[in-house]
């Protein structure tokens, strides 16, 4: 009966089975977005619109699930401890930016945490579950859970590049994460629900429309005003709180380790 | 009835409302959509919850109908009678129609959503998880979330009063506003990823991720009725939409 | 691979640690040295040591958590249940823990790490671990019912593990880590913070445990609540072993003898309570009713109570942090309050910067900062981060905190908590300063030898269970 006191290698066919479920949502959500995108499906409430609906949202959903489903078997369990407060931290520090009436959502600042401190696949399955956990208390997030998984995913990458070696740079690569976060999420608002959920968001969008705009590209446009500089924030706020943090704590996570995400020997 | 409705499995409850909102956005008549949400308003005062469905379903509901009246009423350029006009900016009937529509389709999800947020117990949602094929970090990460919020809100607490002992964060403006959200996020975030930290190597001890066969002592009750209930409601969410929308496409 | 040697014939020690040194992945020193030991079936051993002494490092490797992997640096040989395992500063095996948790359980020092956070009752996080290894229910219910009726533990059963006290924490987590049946259990200050009926209640399930034949390691501050039973008692200090000697570590602690002087009779009072009632909204019955209490200056005020007397709620309603229901507090002066727990407000890079934060720059109290630093035996820590230093000194840099505001009326809860002989030394300096100055002290303690020691007089919190 020997004790088993060493871990057993990870099998071939757990890889396999990683890389066949990830490439598979991967394909979905871009399927379905080059779709939306180039047949521009026009009615949304007469026809075909309640079909092109639910097609996008359960597309939508099942590629976020599937992503999670890839990465989640892998997760070292510091970054399963970690990925519970971060979504504590979306609510709660989200609440209280969100107390103050100011246009901004800052609802992802545990997502791209994770990102940062375990890399994009965390990341991802941190944006996945926010938004899953989030549903419980508000349907209609469901859809934008592809979404939240591109921001984590990109906050990872931005940390593995680089992007925590100067402060300067996390805002940037947050402004990119903004633009494409926010392309990806518009089919959402604008085929599902045919519109936006706040009255801020609406307006603008009704002020594109009536200047000549499709639904889509009002919405498309509306979301590059305003994803891209709450995702700079966002990203900014997530870079000092790792800073924050002291070098025996940051550098227990082998990610920021084995990619020096804040430079060599971490001296910040 | 609320005994019924504990004794339902969660995923039976999941089923069921998946199949309510799919079939109601395809038909998109309007006394369905109303039928549903009046029914779903029923079970949760059943269950005794109504007060509260009405309050979230009202919270959601109401900013998305402004927004949307504004997208599509406002902004619509079809040629139906205008309603009302203020200047330039003009209400059109046919606009407002697409608004309501639009928001009594979401509407159908919120409720439906919100009532299986309310009717399904946690701890047994965890546990169902836990015994399906889904991988056991799910059912932990959602369970460690639900209980963490709590608790991490309580920290926040005592974080705000401990500040208040230091007299700090009182200054006024934007940097004043900055300084406290520094002082109650750094600390929380500080203490909450050390914590995080020390809890996964425990964790790990007693053998989680379970990398094999897992159980859980908690029953869930199921029956094969529910089994066949689960599976015909999924079936049919997808088949019903398909046969009531295809022949709308076919004619469009 | 070099892991099939059998362990030395003729032992019968579960565990052979053979350690040449152990260092953090980010420190510039080991933090432990040369260390051997070896644990038989039934013995309790013993290692003190002072707050950052490496016992929770020397725990961490026992468990097979620590060296981690890729980031701290060890040397050594561990031989567990005949299969041998070697660190060296470049290869680090990679550990199953949980298959290590099968011989050598941790109780961490704060037990509440331990437990799961995701179960509703105490029955399914004691059986939490055999859910991940698929054990099947009936067997689980049978284990339930084993392990409460041996360990006395059927009225904690259907309790919400989070809602247990700090001593209720400690019996779950410690009943739920022999459910493996470990052959070795290494506990991490075991009692540290409990009351009298909690420590009873601990030892006695320690004892249990030992009866049946587990060898049992006690990682402590001090040796002397365990000098009678153990088997072994070593010091650990600047990370190697020595053989500790009965009765040698007591002179230590009281290295300032302190003969209170009694304040006289007409100081005024800083600090009045008259008929207050204090209470939580919502709560069936007030937390404290008909309260009268005066703390004049230059006296020292130390209240006792079981836990849930309302020690804390007294404290805070001096601290201006609650509102009394019913009757009158008075303050005069400043208070400054030390909480239970120093990390709720901890948040600068570094001690200085911590201490320092909300003095005005260029102000008087900013110059006091080094003079507070040094008073508590912080300045060789001033540029450190507050969470790299050990327990004691994070509560040092606490009641820096309080202490540079130069506050009249001094309140600390629980002081002596995570304070190793140093720390208290340098607390004492600090309630004499303060007292010396024509302040007042009020604090609470479960530490009957630092109320004695400390207090003018004890004021008694009756509790209502």
């Amino acid at each position: 009966m020997s004790p088993n006191l060493l871990l057993p290698e990870a099998s071939a066919t757990q890889l396999l089975r990683r890389r066949v479920l990830g490439a598979a949502g991967t394909l979905l959500l871009v399927g379905t977005y080059l779709f939306l995108v180039i047949t521009q499906p026009a009615g949304i409430v007469e026809g075909l619109g309640q079909g092109v609906a639910l097609a996008t949202f359960a597309a939508y959903l099942i590629a976020a699930v599937l992503l999670l489903l890839a990465v989640l078997p892998d997760l070292p369990v510091s970054a399963l401890t970690l990925i519970p407060v971060a979504l504590a931290l979306n609510i709660i520090l989200g609440q209280f930016v969100g107390s103050v009436m100011v246009p901004l959502y800052l609802d992802s600042i545990g997502t791209v945490l994770v990102g940062f401190l375990a890399g994009r696949r965390a990341g991802a399955a941190t944006g996945v579950l926010s938004t899953l956990i989030w549903s419980l208390f508000a349907p209609t997030v469901l859809p934008f859970a592809a979404g939240a998984a591109l921001v984590g995913f990109l906050a990872g990458t931005a940390a593995r590049y680089g992007a925590l070696r100067r402060p300067y740079l996390a805002p940037i690569a947050g402004l990119v994460s903004g633009v494409l976060v926010g392309v990806v999420s518009s089919p959402v608002a604008a085929f599902v629900y045919g519109g936006t959920s706040g009255v801020g968001t609406g307006a603008v969008v009704a002020a594109f429309r009536s200047m000549g705009d499709s639904l889509l590209s009002a919405v498309t446009k509306q979301a590059l005003i305003s994803d891209p500089g709450d995702k700079a924030i966002v990203f900014l706020i997530a870079a000092l709180l790792v800073f924050a943090l002291p070098k025996r704590l940051s550098g227990s996570f082998d990610f920021i380790r084995r990619y020096k995400v804040l430079g060599k020997s971490g001296n910040k | 009835m609320k005994r019924r409705v504990a004794e339902l499995h969660p995923f039976t409850v999941i089923c069921l409302a998946v199949l309510t909102v799919s079939v109601a956005t395809a038909a998109s008549r309007w006394w369905l959509s109303c039928a549903v949400i009046a029914l779903c308003l029923a079970i949760g005062a059943f269950a005794g919850k109504a007060r509260e469905l009405a309050a979230l379903s009202g919270a959601i509901m109401l900013p998305t109908l402004l927004s949307l009246l504004m997208i599509h009423g406002l902004a619509s350029r079809d040629s139906s009678p205008v309603i009302a006009a203020w200047g330039p900016i003009s209400l059109t009937r046919g606009g407002v129609e697409i608004a309501m529509a639009l928001a009594l389709r979401t509407a159908v999800l919120v409720v439906a959503g919100l009532l299986c947020g309310l009717l399904i117990d946690k701890h047994q949602l965890v546990a169902a998880i836990d015994l399906s094929p889904a991988p056991p970090q799910a059912g932990y990460l959602l369970a460690s979330t639900l209980f963490l919020l709590p608790q991490m809100m309580e920290k926040q607490h005592a974080i705000g009063q401990a500040q208040a002992l230091r007299k700090a964060g009182t200054s006024r403006g934007l940097a004043g506003w900055l300084q406290r959200l520094r002082l109650r996020a750094v600390p929380l975030v500080l203490s909450s990823v050390q914590d995080a930290h020390d809890r996964s190597v425990h964790l790990a001890a007693r053998g989680f991720p379970a990398r094999g066969e897992h159980s859980r002592l908690r029953h869930v009750a199921d029956s094969q009725i529910q089994r066949g209930v689960r599976w015909v409601a999924l079936l049919c969410s997808v088949l019903v939409p398909v046969a009531i929308l295809v022949p709308l496409g076919g004619a469009s | 691979m070099d892991m099939d040697h059998r362990a030395p014939a003729g032992t019968t020690a579960a565990l052979h640690l053979r350690l040449g040194s152990f260092r953090y992945s980010e420190a510039h020193a080991e933090t432990l040295g040369e260390i051997e030991l070896e644990f038989s079936p039934g013995s309790l051993t013993v290692i003190a040591g002072d707050s950052g002494s490496g016992k929770s490092t020397l725990g961490g490797v026992l468990a097979g958590m620590l060296p981690r992997p890729g980031a701290d640096q060890c040397q050594g040989t561990v031989t567990l249940a005949g299969q041998r395992i070697d660190y060296s500063p470049e290869h680090w095996p990679r550990i199953d823990v949980a298959g290590w948790a099968r011989h050598v359980g941790l109780l961490p020092q704060d037990a509440g790490l331990y437990l799961s956070g995701i179960r509703q009752t105490v029955a399914e996080e004691l059986v939490f671990a055999r859910e991940n290894e698929g054990m099947p229910r009936e067997e689980m219910a049978g284990l339930i019912d084993e392990l409460s009726t041996r360990l006395s533990l059927e009225h904690l059963l259907e309790r919400d593990p989070a809602k247990l006290s700090g001593g209720q924490e400690r019996l779950v987590a410690l009943a739920a880590l022999s459910a493996a049946k470990p052959s070795i259990i290494v506990l991490d200050e075991p009692l540290a913070g409990l009351d009298s009926r909690a420590t009873q209640a601990v030892t006695s399930m320690i004892t249990k445990l030992r009866a049946e034949g587990t060898a049992l390691v006690v990682l402590s501050r001090t040796a002397e609540a365990w000098e009678a039973e153990a088997d072994f008692l070593w010091n650990l200090a600047e990370g190697t072993l020595q053989r500790a000697t009965a009765g040698a570590a007591t002179t230590a602690l009281l290295s300032k003898p302190k003969r209170p002087s009694v304040p006289a009779a007409s100081a005024k009072p800083l600090l009045g309570f008259s008929r207050v009632q204090l209470g939580y909204k919502g709560a069936s019955a007030p937390v404290i009713s008909n309260l009268d209490l005066e703390v004049r200056a230059g006296e020292c005020v130390g209240l006792a109570g079981a836990n849930g007397t309302g020690k804390t709620t007294l404290l805070k309603a001096a601290a201006g942090l609650i509102k009394p229901t019913a009757g009158k507090v008075r303050v005069v002066g400043d208070a400054g309050m030390l909480l239970q727990n120093p990390s709720d407000q901890l948040f600068e890079r570094t001690v200085a910067r911590e201490v320092a934060f909300g003095l005005p720059k260029k102000s008087i109290k900013r110059d006091r900062v080094p003079l507070v630093l040094a008073q508590l035996g912080l300045e060789s820590s001033a540029q450190t981060h507050p969470y790299e230093l050990p327990a004691s000194a994070r509560r040092l840099v606490a009641l820096a905190t309080v202490l540079v505001r130069e506050p009249q009326l001094l309140l600390l809860d629980e002081p002596t908590e995570a304070l190793d002989s140093a720390g208290l030394y340098y607390l004492h300096g600090a309630i004499d300063s303060v007292l010396e100055r024509g302040g007042a002290v009020l604090f609470s303690s479960h530490d009957e030898r630092f109320m004695s020691s400390t207090a003018h007089r004890v004021h008694q919190l009756q509790g209502s269970d």
